[in-house]
């Protein structure tokens, strides 16, 4: 860290490993596996041996075939090509998307812009934990229908879906199924195979790998094709063209190796964190915990104090690093639509608060968090005005 | 060109908000008013002594901008005469504080406020 905060946003971005480093700095330099893998050279050859390598190692990850991924930009990128490359190849059959107003904005402006260009979209409201009632995505199917598309963990609230029902469900009745993974890779076991899922959203930079790489996994299906977004190049089978970036890929991939072998000693970490964090602070007069408590991911909490405002709260918590909400949508001012969609007030969604956790974070953070979260809720509401 | 939404002035307000605090009460020369609106709640509070603004307070919900603009209000005024509440203006404010435009309208709820304020200690509640 550049200053003397604590960083508690770990759902927003995490850093380098320096395992990760030291593999991506292998591929770059003189003396690196810095050629174009697509290079018919020997040092061409080389870096696509590296590439072939990373992608075995994510592909461990999800249990998929490694020739199944397509590397993109991002988790951003990768819904993208989901949603928009599933439904333009399939227009001739329907024009109907189902997915939730809780899903990351790569997913919901995704959705909107469809919306504006006359696809027909249908929102499944969650119930107020953030879980999707299944019998809601049952009865929104119909013949039109084209892609469900339901995220793993949510990023603001960590609630984890049960997307092995989801999936069964859209096998069942035909429908592709794609999840938006980013928050979920590497810190909940995954398994494409066994969870019916089509399409699978992938990004380095949650799990201690580079910003910048990211992944869609693509099931064999002679049902499922997509359009390419980009054109300009044989890459990637043409679906997604574009010199492959070598040893952000190789970091992806290494990356990806970490979290496969520590999956279970990282999430004892941050279940205990977050327990700790949310033991301290229960107690402080108005504060409500934010999300299905026994369906969450255990590196997010996410709480509101009722009657603050968010951002002068996230002045006070200084120098603690953290987010209203999504980070992503930080620069908005609006109260998160996440908390909204699961029937939070607007007073609570203003006042929410993220806390993440990393592999780095300590006790002794948390606690420093605790103290700072009390001392500055008590601080708030001592300046709140009594109504006229 | 700084990445600090706050200035060095809002951050040093926010974390010194010495005239937050309740209504001195109802003694002879107190006047109070409440203004909400934009996300934006507050209580502004005067004591009023011979024409002299002797002790300004508030409390409020808002933004750090907000919370920043009542305190340097409060040091602005207090020791003033009532008559300076009406040179308040929105755009004073805003420049001193860099307050974004965007927040312009929950400025304008605590320009409302020393308005009424203003009103309130020149009406019968003030002597």
């Amino acid at each position: 860290m550049s200053d003397s905060g604590i960083y508690l946003d770990y759902a927003a971005t995490t850093p380098v490993d320096p395992r990760v480093v030291e593999t991506m700095l292998a591929c770059m330099g003189e003396a690196g596996n810095f050629a174009n893998p697509s290079a018919l050279h020997a040092a061409g050859r080389a870096s696509a041996r590296v590439v072939e390598h990373a992608a075995g190692e994510l592909a461990r990850l999800i249990n998929c075939d490694p020739r199944r991924l397509v590397w993109t930009s991002g988790a951003t990128e990768s819904n993208n090509l989901a949603i928009q490359g599933v439904l333009r190849a399939r227009e001739h059959r329907g024009r109907h998307l189902i997915t939730m107003p809780t899903e990351h904005k790569a997913v919901t402006d995704v959705a909107k812009a469809l919306g504006r260009e006359g696809w027909r979209v249908t929102w499944l409201e969650p119930e107020p934990g953030g879980l999707l009632p299944i019998e809601r995505l049952d009865a929104a199917i119909d013949d039109d229908s084209q892609l469900v598309s339901i995220m793993f963990a949510n990023n603001e609230t960590g609630v984890v879906q049960d997307i092995a029902a989801i999936g069964r469900l859209c096998r069942e009745r035909g429908v592709p199924f794609h999840v938006d993974a980013a928050q979920a890779l590497g810190k909940i076991a995954i398994d494409v195979a066994a969870l019916d899922v089509d399409l699978l959203s992938m990004t380095a930079h949650k799990i201690y790998g580079p910003q910048g790489i990211g992944a869609l996994y693509v099931a064999r299906c002679d049902d499922l094709s997509l359009e390419p977004l980009l054109f300009g190049g044989a890459q990637q089978g043409r679906l997604r063209p574009g010199t492959l970036p070598v040893h952000l890929i190789a970091g992806f991939g290494r990356a990806a190796a970490i979290a496969g072998g520590s999956l279970l000693d990282d999430y004892t970490h941050l279940w205990e964190l977050r327990d700790r964090l949310w033991r301290g602070i229960e107690s402080v007069p108005g504060v409500v915990r934010n999300g299905e408590a026994d369906a969450s991911y255990p590196g997010i909490l996410n709480v509101s104090a009722g009657g603050l405002d968010g951002e002068s709260l996230l002045l006070a918590l200084e120098p603690l690093h953290v987010s209203t909400g999504s980070a992503c949508n930080s620069q908005s001012g609006e109260p998160s639509a996440v908390l909204r969609s699961m029937g939070r007030s607007d007073e609570l969604a203003e006042s929410a608060i993220r806390f993440s956790f990393g592999r780095p974070t300590s006790k002794r953070d948390v606690d420093a968090a605790i103290e700072s979260y009390r001392d500055a809720v008590t601080r708030l509401r001592g300046l709140l005005p009594e109504a006229a | 060109m700084s990445d600090d939404p706050y200035g060095g002035m809002v951050r040093t307000l926010f974390t010194a908000l010495d005239h937050a605090a309740a209504c001195p009460g109802e003694p002879s020369g107190a006047a109070s008013v409440y203004c909400e609106g934009q996300g934006v709640s507050l209580r502004l509070n005067a004591v009023v002594a011979d024409g002299i603004l002797e002790t300004l307070s508030f409390r409020a919900r808002g933004c750090p901008h907000v919370l920043a603009a009542c305190e340097w209000l409060c040091r602005r005024l207090e020791g003033r005469p009532v008559a300076a509440l009406g040179d308040v203006r929105p755009a004073d404010i805003m420049q001193t504080l860099s307050v974004p435009v965007a927040k312009t309208g929950r400025i304008l709820v605590l320009e409302d406020a020393v308005r009424l304020l203003a009103q309130r200690i020149a009406g019968p509640a003030a002597t």
